[in-house]
């Protein structure tokens, strides 16, 4: 390449960094614009929260994928170990009730127990990523293989039922139910008159998650672990010479990633009060693809929650914007992949990782 | 440390030590353990007619895991394959589809269909490679772009159902022998022999399915692209040092490119081959995991994840394993979800024994 005039350099390094530092903000706003305008009735509080209500197994999955994305991993079991995590909370509680246990005591107990054997997969994908030197790539995507095996072989062939309606009304409920001018109540249904309004406001799937989202959000950015984490994605062996014990904090990674992506499962359990093995499989592709577009860089050390979130919402808004629009779901895939692709592009060419990459 | 004197030790001797040989060869000796296990605890399960049978249904795993062995071998990783191979058998039998209901004889149909899709495949792998060699986006990346839009446009393009109506003879040559016998009386190649009635067929023989020739011819000319050509050691070169190797003068960017698109080329071929064998145009579900099941074959046979390692022929075994596997549970009456459970286990296996003895290969 020729060389340039140092102020157009500047002045092009300027742009570049603020196109790749901003780019997923004008997007988002531009598919808000554009499905606004094109779909009728996209934009109202409705679909606002819909987006939110479909998007809760991208959140949490993109939150998980963040972490290990961090320090310079990749978790590709996500997927199916939510799939898994569906199967067995809807067999776990359908059982409870089979032996004449209260919905709502069976329930929790389904809900506990799935959510404690959800850290096996994640364990055993520390312990073969830290202790054993495999790839992290290979442990997840053996795991993959291994967590769809066990979620059909618990399954047998049909989708788990029988779940209690406490269930759906959990799931499928609101934490606010505002009767304008009348009535405002928390996670009830107010009865009213027929004809009056009752707005319905934020979902509790959605309360739950974010509720978590903001735990762990503020782990990794004000705590000791997530320092720990950042390092360890910096410099592996930077992190080894001071004094991290990396091994154990990989594999507390690996856990937390399948606890949540085991926690989109339940929820997932909440909102179809079934259980699928291949419920999460869609959304493993969905989760890279926010984290990469959140700006973080595979090669480990860079990334914030923030920003996974926004890419979440990228894609949730897409999905929900294509359904509104009726166009087949098909090509939200053709989308994700463009904006997968388009997204690392654009971190390659912003100078602010070349430079950091030399 | 120990491992480097012991090799060093043993090179120095003029027989090798069995211990060696077996570790070695762990995939081959695995295979032999597994094929003796299932004759026992399988019915019918030491006959020609299964084991013909075995190699026939993993036709599409193994083109799967050779399109992958060369991509492994560079260094890189190719999550496409599966979604490429439904693209691909979408797209010609949607040609075919088309061609066979405006009444053209059969065999243009076929021919137009499997050539379409055979050009067309080659855009996924041309893209990916692109985007590794110039722009160096991590492969496991590109190609997982490129698994989502060859899963969007084959699901638009087939709206999410099989593809039917095809032209019969298709599966005529996709499921078809070389040689049939019926004891006694006939011999004939690649159709029954005339005269025969439903009795009569089960008493006859049939001996190499036509896939066979096909992944014959396939395989040997990999294994020799691979081995003896300038093609091949470049492979080698640049998975073993990128940086060696564009010292050395490898043009490497457009050699990468050229491996993807020989990976999505051999995944397209198992697509048409796919349409061949089903007489319908089959899209990849979620569910399927070709890319498991072939990239686990690929590193079963010896493949580093790291590049600059691995053979046609150990990619071989280790889809034979997972082949075995398969039909060896389904003929001893486990259900058929354990091969999942199994396939991740012995990927887990197989790498861990690569890391803990890097010099045994």
């Amino acid at each position: 390449m020729a060389l340039r005039a140092d102020t157009t350099i500047t002045r092009r390094r300027t742009l570049y960094t603020f196109i790749g530092l901003y780019w997923a903000f004008f997007f988002l706003l531009l598919e808000f614009i554009f499905f606004s305008s094109v779909a009728r009735g996209f934009f109202s509080i409705r679909v606002i929260q819909n987006i939110l209500f479909f998007g809760t197994a991208i959140f949490l999955l993109g939150t998980a994928e963040t972490y290990v994305i961090i320090t310079g991993g990749i978790d590709l079991s996500v997927g199916f170990v939510m799939g898994f995590a569906t199967v067995l909370a809807a067999k776990l509680v359908a059982a409870f009730i089979g032996l004449g246990m209260g919905p709502a005591a069976s329930i929790a107990l389904g809900l506990g127990i799935t959510l404690i054997i959800g850290l096996i997969p994640g364990f055993i994908n520390g312990i073969l990523v830290a202790c054993l030197d495999v790839p992290p790539f290979i442990a997840t995507f053996a795991m993959f293989g291994i967590s769809h095996g066990v979620s059909e072989l618990l399954l047998g062939g049909v989708w788990a039922k029988n779940l209690p309606h406490l269930a759906n009304a959990i799931g499928n409920g609101y934490f606010l139910y505002v009767a304008p001018g009348k009535i405002v109540s928390f996670f009830q249904r107010p009865v009213v008159q027929r004809g009056q309004k009752v707005l319905e406001i934020i979902p509790n799937v959605v309360v739950v998650t974010f509720f978590f989202i903001a735990i762990v959000a503020f782990v990794l950015k004000r705590t000791k672990f997530g320092h720990h984490t950042y390092a360890i994605g910096g410099s592996m062996d930077a992190a080894v010479k001071a004094g991290i014990n990396v091994k154990w904090h990989l594999i507390r990674i690996y856990m937390l990633s399948s606890f949540l992506a085991t926690l989109a499962g339940t929820i997932y359990v909440l909102k179809y009060i079934t259980g699928k093995g291949d419920a999460g499989a869609p959304f493993l592709l969905d989760a890279i693809v926010a984290v990469v577009i959140g700006g973080a860089s595979l090669y480990g050390g860079k990334g914030t929650i923030g920003r996974t979130i926004l890419g979440c919402f990228i894609l949730a808004t897409l999905e929900t914007g294509l359904r509104v629009l009726g166009v087949s779901t098909f090509d939200k895939y053709i989308a994700v992949g463009v904006i997968l692709i388009a997204a690392v592009l654009i971190d390659q060419f912003s100078p602010e990782l070349v430079y950091k990459e030399d | 440390m120990k491992t480097n004197t012991a090799m060093e030790e043993s090179i120095g001797k003029t027989r090798p030590q069995l211990t060696e040989v077996v570790a070695k060869n762990w995939a081959s000796f695995f295979l032999l353990i597994l094929l003796v296990v299932f004759s026992f605890t399988g019915r019918g399960f030491f006959s020609l007619a299964t084991l013909q049978t075995i190699v026939h249904l993993s036709t599409v795993l193994f083109l799967l895991a050779v399109a992958e062995t060369f991509v492994i071998i560079s260094g890189g990783i190719d999550l496409s394959v599966g979604m490429v191979m439904g693209f691909t058998a979408i797209i010609s039998s949607k040609f075919m589809q088309i061609m066979f209901k405006a009444e053209i004889a059969q065999g243009t149909c076929m021919l137009v269909g499997a050539v379409a899709g055979l050009v067309i495949c080659i855009i996924p792998g041309l893209i990916s490679g692109l985007l590794v060699a110039r722009y160096r986006v991590p492969p496991f990346i590109s190609t997982l772009g490129m698994w989502g839009i060859t899963l969007g446009v084959q699901l638009k393009i087939s709206g999410g159902y099989t593809i039917p109506f095809l032209p019969p003879k298709l599966v005529d040559i996709g499921n078809g022998f070389l040689i049939y016998i019926h004891p006694g009386k006939a011999l004939s190649f690649f159709k029954r022999p005339p005269g025969i009635d439903e009795t009569q067929i089960k008493e006859l023989i049939r001996i190499i399915p036509n896939s066979f020739i096909f992944l014959f011819v396939v395989l040997i000319v990999a294994r020799h692209c691979l081995r003896n050509t300038k093609f091949g050691q470049y492979t080698y070169a640049i998975g073993g040092s990128m940086d060696a190797a564009i010292r050395a003068g490898i043009d490497v960017r457009k050699h990468l490119v050229k491996i993807y698109v020989l990976s999505s080329f051999l995944a397209g071929l198992a697509g048409v081959f796919n349409v061949f064998q089903a007489g319908l145009g089959n899209f990849t579900r979620f569910s399927a995991m070709y890319e498991l099941f072939a990239i686990a074959g690929v590193i079963i046979g010896g493949a580093s994840l790291m590049g600059g390692k691995g053979r046609v022929f150990g990619s071989i075994i280790g889809i034979l394993i997972i082949g075995v596997l398969e039909i060896g549970l389904l003929t001893s009456g486990v259900e058929p979800f354990y091969r999942f459970i199994a396939v991740g286990v012995i990927l887990i296996v197989a790498v861990v024994i690569d890391h803990l003895f890097p010099d045994l290969f």
